[in-house]
């Protein structure tokens, strides 16, 4: 492949010229059609054939997505683009859309300084579009627009001129309401909104591939007017040929979007905590290619014939094979084999990447997605936070025994490609748990297993995940180790949602640095004395510790922490993880000999105190809600909303958008499973719809003591509660 | 009711002949051995020694299931076993005051415990001693290296002129390869050589055995040697008197010179 190799030989050429270089994000509501755009770019660049453009979805490697039809990973790619008599290298991150993948999304706005949000001109924008817009600006990653599928508004809506410029000026309003609403209190970042005047905005259809923006009407001399009318008659191909969709995008991303100099320096402190005054800061804010390497991994992949690769942006230094690189979160050094760039489903390997661009390694064993990879130690890059939490478990058993070991390095392998994926491993009983966003998610994942491992698995029934949390705040508790010698006096209290939130967000975490930790919290509402305390945060749980000089106390707080933690993981209601409390260690009693307090007396006296203590508080069952949003014709309104309704859900708002009525609501996820199918019969297929996970909520008190007893009897436990739980 | 008797240090001929009169009279006997154990006899040589039954219990059976030791000892005489005394290092009082609440008389016959062994194989006197600790194996304990609660009483001690015994850390049935594990002297001596390479230890291995032994050195010294087999302890010797030294360097072959600077 001659060309190919040129554009390799290209792209390594123009790494060393970090002005030339944009690294962006595709990301749009599912189905708006990125996948397609990204193809029409590859085959504007010469990377795939022109005619096949459209069609090939060649970044959709995996099987399953070309199935599917809708990306499920976050997939990688470089190419060369002429703007204004200067090459330019383009590394491109395509995105998946479903809500189940958005973890996917996330991290990749991590690796990016721009992103091109596609929105389809007849949905307008829509739920997705609004989180992932937020995604890239909380990353700090500048926003265009496109606007796909207009040849839908000309040629199937029949729409006329002022029809249709009000349309799309909607829907550049909607775009630009939502980034204002985001962006107020952002102190580093201006006025993002966009606006076709300023070319910021394009329009066209990825299907047929062309496109306009306002530069490219001025290049072409084309205007809205004949660009109608070749549509309407048909005359795409000429279309294409005169206006192809390919150079308006890539002009704008020239144009528009930071290279990673102007980025750098604003993006840093965003995601990064450590002490500015360093040089390895500095050498970051001037993306020098001379100074320490620094790699922030997000994503690993695998390839079947190099292993696991790790795919992130080089912020500083320049990535070679042979280097002994730290991985943050592990000891000791990876050693890297060999360092390329993606084109396409496929990596190149390439003899070095410098600061400023994409790169695909191989031999960081330790890494996962999120890893900091650097020369020297240093503090890891903010956690990259995807604030949903896993809804939904299914169990994986693998059916033949032989299977086994197999099935258990995929799963953990499945774990570190996607962190919204957890794993729960159970050697004992062979049925293994794996939590995720969705239904889709987990039948994507399983597939996979069985597909791509050739491992045939068994899967249980969708289990949904539950939570418990006290209500109140409790009494200062007494709990005592087996050997009566240690006591540890403990009291709980709810946190606020706005805690939680700060905790979610990564806000407020034990890697940073003590003061901003504290600072956050205070911001949060949490009192000065109180934030001075923090011993621990678990999930989103914190450990407050309130003694003073207790002897021996701080080599014994990691056994503490430990039994707390277990605590927590499994709550006292039904061994559902505990959320939102806030944990004071008031006292302790301690045995004099290490070993009159070791980890069988002190694991065992804290989990007995935080136990004792979340149910002092009243703890109950909160179970994990979904914001259900469905389009429908007007006659089949009534069962849309009726399917919301008869899941205990609420409907919130009935509106008319366009011909359409829309109707939003909110149900539980554990009464959500087969909705797709059921609404799909009651609505004859004609309603589209999309939910979101909405976080957890505290069930009825009438249906408390019966989801308990279903959850304690489905794990096989004691099918009676303490005692002390009278309040249920 | 419920008689607490100390088996000693080595063996079945270890036990008082109290000890010994009681166990073979009692109508039901207990034993734990997970804090320490007879390197010289198994609970069966007890048994066939003193003709008696004797049910060995795990941690949680004494600490977290003691009802039924203490429902038999309201109507029969029960004797409880350790190695070493009842009440020393592993205390058991808190049995004890349970079987008190029951309204179960109780009684303690004592043993021989590593406690007087250091004083008594070392010429070391028992007015001297501060504090004991024990050194738990580095996987065994919460924090990271030697804990601090080691160090502080070692200093402590030396800021006083005490002696020092370090106990070693035991594991009974050792969840990972189910053996028992012991930690031997020169494994101490060099977990403190850490903090203390030129320190004076004092090793006392197999006190109460037929063939004791005792041997001075520095930590790192000592982390260099072999002391045969367990039960081992360590006593860090903090100011000597005349008398104390003489035995230092007649008993244990210590070097008088660096048992100044100690």
């Amino acid at each position: 492949m001659g060309r190919r190799k040129k554009i390799v030989q290209e792209c390594e050429r123009l790494m060393d010229e970090p002005e030339n270089i944009r690294n962006i994000a595709i990301a749009a509501h599912v189905d708006h059609g990125k996948t397609t755009l990204t193809d029409n770019l590859l085959a504007g660049a010469g990377m795939i054939s022109d005619e096949t453009a459209g069609e090939q979805l060649a970044m959709d490697t995996e099987e399953d997505e070309q199935e599917r039809g809708i990306t499920i990973d976050a997939a990688n790619v470089s190419m060369t683009h002429e703007y204004e008599d200067t090459n330019h290298l383009i590394n491109l991150i395509d995105t998946p859309g479903h809500v189940d993948f958005g973890g996917d999304v996330t991290r990749a706005m991590r690796a990016v300084d721009g992103a091109l949000v596609v929105v389809d001109a007849v949905e307008g924008a829509m739920p997705q579009t609004e989180t992932v817009l937020r995604q890239a600006l909380r990353e700090g990653v500048k926003p265009t627009l496109f606007i796909n599928k207009v040849d839908r508004l000309i040629s199937e809506l029949q729409e006329g001129p002022e029809e249709m410029q009000q349309r799309l000026l909607s829907v550049i309003s909607d775009v630009n309401e939502l980034i204002r609403g985001m962006t107020e209190d952002m102190d580093d970042i201006d006025d993002w909104t966009v606006s076709v005047e300023d070319g910021t905005v394009g329009f066209g259809s990825a299907l047929y591939k062309w496109g306009v923006s306002m530069p490219s009407m001025q290049r072409t001399g084309m205007d809205f007017g004949e660009i109608m009318e070749l549509e309407r008659a048909d005359k795409r191909q000429e279309l294409h040929e005169r206006t192809p969709l390919s150079d308006v995008v890539l002009d704008m991303v020239c144009e528009h979007f930071p290279n990673p100099i102007d980025a750098q320096p604003r993006r840093i402190p965003r995601v990064w905590r450590g002490d500015d005054e360093t040089d390895l800061a500095e050498s970051m804010r001037l993306v020098d290619e001379d100074g320490e390497v620094v790699l922030m991994v997000t994503d690993i992949g695998v390839d079947p014939h190099a292993g696991e690769i790790a795919a992130g942006r080089v912020f500083s230094g320049t990535l070679e094979k042979g280097q002994e690189l730290y991985v943050s979160g592990t000891a000791g050094k990876n050693r890297v084999q060999s360092v390329g760039i993606y084109m396409g489903g496929e990596r190149e390997e390439v003899e070095e990447v410098p600061a400023g661009n994409i790169a695909a390694v191989t031999g960081l064993k330790d890494a996962i997605a999120g890893s900091t990879v650097s020369s020297v130690e240093m503090t890891p890059f903010e956690s990259i936070e995807h604030i949903s939490e896993p809804v939904i478990t299914k169990s994986v058993e693998a059916q033949n025994m032989d299977d086994l070991p197999k099935l258990i390095e995929t799963l953990r392998q499945v774990s570190k490609e996607d962190p919204t994926i957890q794993i729960n491993i159970n050697e004992d009983t062979g049925e293994h748990l794996i939590s995720g966003q969705g239904e889709l998610h987990l039948e994507v994942i399983t597939q996979r297993i069985e597909k791509n491992q050739g491992i045939p698995v068994n899967t249980g029934e969708p289990i949904v995940v539950y939570r418990e949390q006290p209500q109140n705040p409790s009494d200062e508790v007494e709990g005592i180790s087996p050997n009566r010698h240690n006591r540890f006096y403990i009291s709980i209290e709810p946190m606020t949602d706005d805690l939680v939130e700060t905790i979610q967000l990564g806000e407020a975490s034990m890697d940073m640095p003590e003061q901003e930790r504290r600072e956050a919290l205070q911001e949060a509402g949490m009192d000065k004395d109180t934030s001075q305390n923090v011993e621990h945060i678990h999930g989103t749980n914190i450990l407050i510790d309130d003694t003073k000089g207790i002897q021996h106390l701080n080599e014994t707080m990691e056994l503490v922490v430990e039994g707390l933690e277990e605590a927590l993981d499994n709550g006292p209601l039904a061994n559902e993880p505990v959320q939102g409390t806030l944990i004071r260690l008031h006292d302790a009693r301690l045995h004099e000999d290490t070993i009159h307090r070791g980890p069988a007396q002190v694991i065992p006296a804290t989990r007995e105190a935080v136990h004792k203590a979340l149910i002092d508080g009243k703890i109950k069952m909160l179970e994990p809600m979904q914001d259900v949003r469905i389009d429908v014709p007007n006659d089949h309104m009534g069962a849309a909303s009726g399917e919301i309704q008869g899941r205990r859900g609420r409907v919130d708002d009935m509106y008319q958008e366009g011909d359409l009525m829309v109707v939003e609501g909110i149900a539980p996820v554990g009464e959500m499973i087969g909705f797709a199918s059921d609404i799909r019969s009651a609505t004859e297929g004609r309603a589209s719809w999309n939910t979101e996970n909405a976080g957890f909520e505290v069930m009825s008190d009438s249906l408390q003591r019966d989801k308990i007893m279903e959850i304690r009897e489905r794990k096989g436990m004691k099918l009676e509660l303490p005692p002390s739980i009278d309040y249920l | 009711m419920l008689t607490f008797i100390g088996l000693g240090l080595y063996d079945e001929q270890s036990i008082t002949v109290e000890g010994r009169d009681a166990l073979q009279n009692a109508d039901r006997a207990y034993a734990e051995f997970y804090t320490s154990k007879l390197l010289g006899a198994t609970a069966a040589d007890l048994e066939a020694a003193h003709d008696v039954d004797i049910e060995v219990r795990d941690r949680t059976g004494v600490e977290q299931h003691p009802d039924d030791i203490l429902e038999a000892a309201e109507s029969e005489d029960v004797a409880f076993l350790t190695a070493g005394d009842t009440m020393i290092s592993t205390t058991h009082v808190d049995l004890r005051l349970r079987a008190h609440d029951r309204g179960i008389e109780t009684r303690v016959i004592h043993g021989v415990t590593a406690q007087t062994a250091a004083s008594s194989l070392t010429g070391l006197q028992n007015y001297r001693f501060g504090k004991a600790t024990t050194l738990p194996f580095p996987y065994a304990h919460g924090a990271d290296g030697l804990p601090a609660s080691v160090t502080d009483t070692i200093d402590a001690n030396r800021e006083d002129g005490l002696h020092t015994v370090v106990y070693l850390d035991i594991k009974v049935d050792h969840e990972l390869t189910d053996e028992d594990e012991y930690m031997t002297a020169d494994v101490g001596a060099e977990l403190l050589a850490e903090a203390y390479p030129d320190l004076v230890g004092v090793v006392v291995a197999r006190a109460g055995s037929p063939d004791p032994l005792v041997a001075a050195g520095t930590m790192s010294e000592l982390a260099e040697r072999e002391f045969g087999d367990p039960l081992h302890l360590l006593v860090v010797p903090g100011e000597c008197h005349a008398l104390e030294a003489d035995a230092l360097v007649e008993l244990a072959d210590a070097n008088r010179d660096a048992l100044e600077t100690n």
